[in-house]
């Protein structure tokens, strides 16, 4: 029996807004905890291109991201140091989760495609500010546990960019 | 003619007292300067060969505040090309790479061919009279193209020295890195591109030879278990760790330090192959550098940056903005021999430690944000910050070029202010 469109949205709204609940109050290790162990959490870098040619598909491509989850828990242990100093003090983030669509669904309610937007606000000190936009392409697997996050595309809008110490 | 700004170079970079004072980071007159006398006559990296292999293709980036296209012509032959319209200016490119016959200027639709030379200009006959010769309004060209290793190099200023003599003591331990296999370096696809709120200097001095900040400002990257700190103070039994003014403002760094543990089986035997092969090529000292355990830190004045870990190098330019900014352009490079394996670890490595959210880059642009916003103030300003650690205690030894010294010392580091006094002292050249 397969829920309605609207309750798969609902859902992952659900999820994500949790999610981005969790890294704006340095909740880290209970958002390690909605990765899948297979994760692979990819942010490719862009660049400027004619109309409709797109970089994202060259094989190889350097990446802001291509994390698993191990490498994900690794940069939360750095933080837990202390001596991280990009996010010592810690700063403020807030992720802004929009426009979540469920691409697809599998016959079995067990697999999921959802993309969304997001707006990731960053405040450090008195005035380092810094904005990220960008897309996001998640498969969301379901376990004994819950949905977990087995592969995230992050597509960032920036070309150039600033440094990047955040989750997105 | 008198430089409308005038200052004191003494004082600046003080040679004796081995200072250097906050003014040369944060002033936007010295900034202008600097701009002409230390960027339109050094030998700037603006790109790898196998960015731009075939015929046609080419891509953008900057000399200085310069914007370029270097391309590869129908001949073969490179060009660095400055990207303005000789009519007004504007970008005739305005993508990061691709391949083409022509770049047409989307304002009025001057058109140039891949090396440069003007061959369309909307209404020509009608619109242009004699005193209008197109052979004369080709793209600005810079004048001198050299290449070591696949890396492309250009330098605004034709009485330039060649690559070579510019490069100097520094091309010994470089060929450490690019002359160890017959193809060189290749750049993987795609550029790390990012911005830092911090004067470019702060940046390209610290790979000049800090060998002092790693274990305290990267502690967290040691104690989240990613080194072994053993390897990284350098206490390994085969201590090589040394730091070396090259001369012409280059510095170079050898640090004990491999990675060795996440090193997959695969990547270690082509290691000890590369090892072996590199005898071939390179005098008996180099070879004994090549790899095993050492990463290699270097800045090729003036903004070159060079950053190498077992198999992958981090080649990035800090590309001057404004005082209070620069951008940081990076490429990823492997071996052109490399084995998908060694290319996939490099990769994987860059992404995670020397990216823009690379765990040792995060921190240090932190610090170049905070040191470079830190001397505005007026007051600050009036106090130099000291160079000094280690004068004197420099070496010269046969069976290394340049001024070595066993870490920690900043005499490399002050050779780069050295070298950026001595061309800020000479002023304007005569074109």
């Amino acid at each position: 029996m397969t829920a309605s469109l609207d309750e798969h949205r609902r859902l992952f709204e659900e999820l994500l807004f949790r999610e981005a609940a969790l890294l704006d109050s340095d909740r880290f290790e209970e958002w390690l905890e909605m990765l899948d162990d297979a994760l692979r959490y990819f942010a490719p870098v862009r660049a400027t291109l004619p109309r409709g040619v797109e970089n994202l598909a060259r094989p190889e491509l350097v990446a802001h991201f291509d994390d698993r989850k191990a490498d994900l828990a690794a940069r939360v242990r750095r933080i837990r140091t202390g001596w991280a100093h990009a996010e010592e003090p810690s700063s403020r983030t807030r992720h802004i989760v929009a426009n979540v669509r469920v691409l697809a669904m599998d016959a079995k309610d067990d697999t999921a495609r959802v993309a969304s937007n997001f707006i990731v606000f960053r405040s450090a000190g008195d005035r380092d500010e810094r904005t990220f936009f960008g897309t996001r392409e998640d498969t969301w697997r379901k376990t004994a546990g819950g949905w977990r996050l087995l592969e995230r595309l992050i597509i960032l809008d920036h070309n150039v960019i600033e440094s990047i110490s955040v989750f997105f | 003619m008198k430089s409308a700004t005038s200052f004191d170079c003494s004082e600046l970079v003080d040679l004796d007292r081995k200072t250097v004072s906050p003014r040369v980071f944060v002033e936007p007159s010295l900034y202008e300067l600097e701009q002409e006398r230390v960027f339109g006559h050094c030998w700037l990296f603006v790109g790898c060969e196998s960015q731009i292999p075939e015929p046609g293709d080419f891509i953008t980036n900057s000399m200085g505040e310069e914007r370029v296209i270097v391309t590869r012509d129908t001949q073969g032959e490179i060009h660095v090309l400055v990207n303005s319209c000789r009519h007004r200016a504007s970008r005739v490119c305005r993508i990061d790479y691709g391949n083409t016959r022509s770049f047409t200027c989307p304002y009025h639709g001057w058109t140039y061919d891949i090396a440069g030379k003007l061959v369309g200009v909307p209404r020509f006959k009608e619109a242009y009279d004699e005193n209008f010769d197109r052979s004369e309004w080709g793209l600005l060209e810079v004048p001198r193209v050299e290449t070591y290793r696949n890396l492309i190099f250009a330098n605004f200023d034709p009485q330039a020295e060649s690559l070579t003599s510019y490069l100097g003591n520094a091309k010994w331990y470089l060929d450490v890195i690019f002359d160890r296999t017959e193809g060189g370096p290749v750049a993987l696809p795609g550029v790390h591109r990012w911005t830092v709120r911090g004067n470019w200097k702060v940046n390209s001095e610290q790979q000049c030879g800090d060998n002092y900040h790693p274990d305290f400002l990267h502690r967290s990257v040691l104690e989240s278990g990613y080194l072994d700190v053993s390897e990284f103070r350098g206490t390994a039994p085969d201590r090589r760790d040394l730091e070396i003014k090259c001369g012409n403002g280059h510095g170079f760094m050898i640090l004990t330090l491999g990675y060795t543990r996440n090193y997959p089986a695969e990547a270690v035997s082509y290691e000890a192959a590369v090892r072996a092969a590199a005898k071939r090529r390179l005098t008996p000292e180099q070879a004994n550098l090549v790899n095993d355990g050492i990463t290699y830190v270097a800045n090729i004045f003036p903004n070159l940056s060079i950053i190498v870990t077992l198999g992958f190098a981090s080649v990035r330019v800090n590309h001057p903005r404004s005082p209070l900014e620069h951008e940081i352009w990076s490429l990823t490079m492997v071996d052109k021999e490399a084995p998908q394996t060694v290319r996939d670890f490099a990769r994987d490595q860059q992404n995670r430690t020397f990216s823009p959210s690379g765990i040792f880059e995060q921190d240090d642009g932190e610090m170049w944000m905070d040191a470079s916003q830190s001397m505005r103030g007026f007051y600050r300003r009036r106090f130099p910050l000291y160079y000094g650690m280690g004068a004197g205690r420099g070496q010269t030894r046969p069976d290394r070029p340049g001024l070595t010294h066993p870490p920690n010392t900043e005499i490399g580091v002050f050779g780069f202010y050295e070298r950026w006094r001595e061309l800020m002292e000479r002023g304007e050249v005569p074109r």
